[in-house]
Formats: structure tokens, C-alpha cells, sequence
């Protein structure tokens, strides 16, 4: 809390957001989002993609995966409207969308996210959206956005 | 004969006064609930060789430290169950499991809630990197509990059925139809279908009468074996089936079934072992610390197709004093008051028994328990003795 007291007291508005600490399991997953990619673990045995990543295939318990770049096209799959931080981290960024969306590579194979460059009132479940990064800290998280091009 | 290995009986059942306001003593109100479920049973602390509670932390004393305040001379089962359990009544299926199994006689299980010293939903200060499944989570701004996930869940089950808010709002109103009868309840004011679509947002679309409403309070429950149930004070209510379930790839959010979550699957083995049918329920006791949670229990269970709830419900009557199936008959956790479920275990062992007073449903033989949520549930069906 200090330091969002420090930043109030200093008139700035900083991002408090907390970021992910990568691990053993994760660190591909951050690594290829730092360079702009969304890359994902896709089961070397039943071929199927997972997020978040897992120690194993949590479709078919297999312990090998192809980390695999997917197109970042997607649906909206459900959304809600943060207009009060329960973080302290998100104070600076109410009102915000939370969503889960559906990648165009798998069903069932959802994300949760936040939306981005939208107005809430314009969200329906179902639309288009498509990928784009934010810088978090020191890295990349990936977000969507309502897609640009309807495909 | 039930699928047990040895049948149970549900013997005593307590509560310490539930309150909104002031900062009572944990131990303290554990004790009263549990000497009165105790006193209930006609037991003493001496008679109890198993404790189970459910906790997240120091808002309730330990199973431990329970032993010791009622004198249990030494503990053959104890456990104290973290929160990914089904809610309270996760002490309860543990409890009775011991008891089944022959590893203890009687179990003594409780929950206690403070306000001051309990968990009040994930309100976070820390900008510390986040690990874990956090890191798919946290950064997006999904904390505040289980509060997102929730309304997630209700805008998605709206959109899927072609539904509206007002299906939710059968469940709150409800929940005071029924506390107006519980003297016990901290909320006994009736609610309005119009109270409920105008009451605040909390994380849009989930509203302030779609949560349960935090308070002080302790309850507790024994259990022993159906044998020895007969020599105890009350008419015993016999386990006639219980189980857990998380449904499969089980996470809160990246699960195979967002909307049901475990509770399908919690449904479908619970019945199977039962020797009733959904149909022969008297009473139900449906986990409420949402609204959404309760439709999607009554949906599981059979009571109603999925997503034909709104219409099944009769605008509200069905589940309502004097429907064809009563929901929550002490007002529940968004009414009575938020005790994490055993207060519901307790309300349909007091309804079988025909001691619920304002609020009995005529005549109940066969009660329903469910409780927890998506990847954390369990129920019990409950028989009369």
C-alpha cells in the first residue's frame, strides 16, 4: 500500500498491477509473450492445446508439448465490469473488463483476459476479438481487443 | 441400507447466536454451538472421539482446540479441512466418513465465521509478482475472491439460456420469504423482485442480494453411528447417501464444464447411491453464497432441465413456504446468515425431525444437502428415523 500512497502523494498514476513470476512450468509461455507471440502447450500425444500451462496434459496426463504460436483470434466468451478495485494493484485501472474468451484453435479452450479499446456497453458474448499485448512490469501480458477486421 | 459402511445418524445440532455487529471470541461461539449440539444429542464432550471443522484461517479455532474446550478425552479421528473443501459441510462428509469407516464413534463438526478475524473475499494490497495459476489470473484483476469468477458465471448462463437477471432474483427473494419464519436469521426483512434488480453492482452483472451476507456465528453437528443414535435424545436422521465431486480438469475457471462445474457429476453419484429419487425430496438445502450457485444446483439435481429454471420456478412459489419444493428453509446463507453450509445441514436435520416450528414443511421425510460450488461440492440426502 506504501507504494500507492508514495504515487498519490506524488500526483502519478503508476501501474500497481501485480505481475506473474514466471516458473519452471510457465517461463516459455512469458518468454514468447515478451517477444509478442501466444504461444501455448499443445500435447505432443493427443495433439490438443491447454492453457493455462500445466507439468502435463491435463486432457490425456501425457508429459510432452510442442510450445505452439496460435492466432490470437477469438470470442468473446463471457465478461464482467470491474467499476470497484477489491486489489489495490487495480485502483488506476477501474472500470475494467474482465473476460474469458475462446480461442478460434479449440473449443473449450478459453482464456481469461481483460478487453481492451472497448466501450462495455458495446461488449455481446460471441464477437470477434483479437490479440494484443499490454506491458505489465517488466513484461508482456496478453489481451484482446474487439477485432479490427471481422473475419 | 444405505452405501455406508456403517449407517449414520445425524444426533445433534447447535448454534451460537448470529449476529451482524461487534467482534465475539471464536472459541466462544464454537463452544456454545457445540455444547448445545452436544446437549441437543443428550452427549457430552466426553462421549465425542472425532472432530472435523472447516476454516480459512483465524476466524475459527482448530479441531484441537475444540477437544480441549469440551473435554474429549483423546481424538481416534480430527481434521482440520483448508478451504478447497465443499464449503462447511466438507467437515461434515469428513466426519461422517470417520464415523462410517470405524475409525471413531462420534464426530463433532463445526464452522465458525467472524467478520473481524475471517476472510472477507480476496480484498489484496500486495503488488508482489504472483505465481502459480495466479499468473493467468491476478494481473487481469481477477481477485476479490470468487467474486469475478461469479460473474462470469451469471452473465454466461443468461447469455447460453436467453435468460435475465430475474431468475436470480426468484433466489433472493426467496431467501427472505423464508428467514421472516427463522427467528434466528439476521436478515428477516422481505426483499422485493424490484429491491433485487435495483440493488448495487458489485462486479457487473453480479449484485449486492446476489451474495451472502457475512456475519458472526458459529454451528455445530454430531454424528454417530445409527445404532447408537438410538439410545441418544432425538428422533435420528439417517445419512442415506452422500458424496464429493469436482468435476474433471477441476480448476475454478479452465474447467470442462464453466457452468456446472462438479455439480453434475455431484448429482448423478449422489443419486445413484441413494435410495431415493430427486422426486421424493421433501426438503432442500441448496449452497446459496451466490444466487446462481442455488439455480445451478436445483438444474443439477434434476429438480429441472438445465437452464429451465426461470421457467420451472413458478415465480418463485415452487421453492417458497407451502411450494412443492421448499429451498432454503431457515433463509440461507444470503439470509440466516453466511455460516458456510452446516447451518444448512442443520436446517434440514431440524425439518426431518418436525421441530422447525413457523418454517416446518409438513410432513418431510427426505432432505436434501448440497453445498459448495463448481470445483468444490458435496451433498447428502437425508432421511427421517
Amino acid at each position: 500500500m506504501s507504494q500507492l500512497e508514495d504515487a498519490a502523494t506524488n500526483g502519478e498514476v503508476v501501474d500497481l498491477r501485480p505481475p506473474p513470476k514466471p516458473d519452471e512450468i510457465t517461463r516459455f509461455y512469458w518468454e514468447a509473450a515478451a517477444e509478442g507471440r501466444l504461444v501455448l502447450q499443445r500435447c505432443d500425444a493427443c495433439s490438443r492445446f491447454q492453457y493455462p500451462p500445466e507439468l502435463v496434459c491435463t486432457y490425456c496426463q501425457h508429459e510432452g508439448f510442442e510450445p505452439t504460436e496460435v492466432s490470437g483470434q477469438a470470442t468473446l466468451y463471457s465478461f464482467a465490469l470491474v467499476e470497484r478495485a477489491f486489489h489495490a494493484g487495480f485502483v488506476n485501472q477501474v472500470p475494467y473488463v474482465l473476460a474469458m474468451i475462446e480461442l478460434a484453435e479449440q473449443p473449450g479452450l478459453r482464456m481469461l483476459t481483460n478487453i481492451l479499446d472497448a466501450d462495455p456497453e458495446e461488449l455481446a458474448i460471441g464477437m470477434e476479438l483479437e490479440l494484443c499485448f499490454d506491458a505489465i512490469g517488466e513484461q508482456q501480458l496478453p489481451q484482446f481487443r474487439p477485432a479490427k477486421v471481422l473475419r | 441400507m444405505s452405501a455406508l459402511s456403517r449407517e449414520l445418524a445425524i444426533v445433534g445440532v447447535g448454534y451460537s447466536e448470529l449476529s451482524r455487529a461487534g467482534s465475539p471470541e471464536p472459541k466462544a461461539i464454537s463452544l456454545v454451538a457445540a455444547k448445545e449440539a452436544l446437549a441437543d444429542a443428550g452427549l457430552s464432550g466426553t462421549d465425542v472421539d472425532g472432530i472435523f471443522e472447516y476454516r480459512f484461517g483465524p476466524e475459527s479455532p482448530g479441531a484441537q482446540d475444540m477437544a480441549r474446550l469440551i473435554g474429549a478425552p483423546d481424538l481416534a479421528a480430527f481434521g482440520d479441512l483448508m478451504p478447497t473443501n465443499p464449503s462447511g459441510l466438507g467437515a461434515a462428509l469428513a466426519g461422517a466418513m470417520a464415523v462410517a469407516s470405524g475409525v471413531c464413534e462420534t464426530v463433532l463438526v463445526f464452522r465458525c465465521m467472524t467478520r473481524e478475524g475471517g476472510y472477507q473475499g480476496g480484498v489484496s494490497g500486495f503488488s508482489d509478482p504472483v505465481l502459480g495459476g495466479q499468473q493467468f489470473e491476478t494481473p487481469y484483476g481477477d481477485s476479490g475472491g470468487i467474486l469475478m469468477t461469479m460473474a462470469l458465471h451469471k452473465q454466461r448462463w443468461m447469455y447460453e439460456y436467453g435468460r435475465t437477471e430475474e431468475d436470480f432474483g426468484h433466489i433472493a427473494v426467496n431467501a427472505r420469504r423464508w428467514s421472516a419464519l427463522n427467528p434466528r436469521a439476521v436478515l428477516r426483512d422481505p426483499v422485493t423482485m424490484e429491491d433485487y434488480l435495483s440493488s448495487r453492482s458489485i462486479v457487473a452483472p453480479l449484485r449486492l442480494l446476489d451474495c451472502d451476507y457475512p456475519i458472526n456465528g458459529a454451528v455445530a453437528t454430531v454424528i454417530t453411528t445409527a445404532e447408537r443414535a438410538k439410545d441418544l435424545r432425538q428422533r435420528p436422521v439417517l445419512i442415506d447417501s452422500m458424496t464429493y465431486a469436482t468435476g474433471s480438469r477441476v480448476d475454478w475457471n479452465f474447467t470442462d464444464d464453466f457452468l456446472y462445474g462438479g455439480t453434475r457429476d455431484c448429482a448423478d453419484r449422489l443419486w445413484s447411491r441413494s435410495s431415493v429419487t430427486a422426486s421424493d425430496v421433501d426438503v432442500a438445502q441448496l449452497y446459496d453464497g451466490f444466487t446462481q450457485v442455488t439455480v445451478s444446483w436445483i438444474e443439477a439435481m434434476g429438480f429441472c432441465g438445465l437452464g429451465e429454471f426461470g421457467d420451472w420456478v413458478e415465480g418463485g412459489d415452487k421453492i417458497g413456504p407451502g411450494g412443492a419444493l421448499p429451498v432454503n428453509t431457515g433463509g440461507g446463507q444470503l439470509a440466516e446468515g453466511r455460516l458456510h453450509a452446516i447451518s444448512l445441514l442443520n436446517e434440514a436435520v431440524v425439518q426431518l425431525r418436525g421441530q422447525a416450528e413457523a418454517r416446518q414443511v409438513p410432513d418431510a421425510q427426505v432432505g436434501l444437502v448440497a453445498c459448495g460450488l463448481y470445483p468444490q461440492c458435496g451433498a447428502m440426502v437425508l432421511k427421517g428415523g
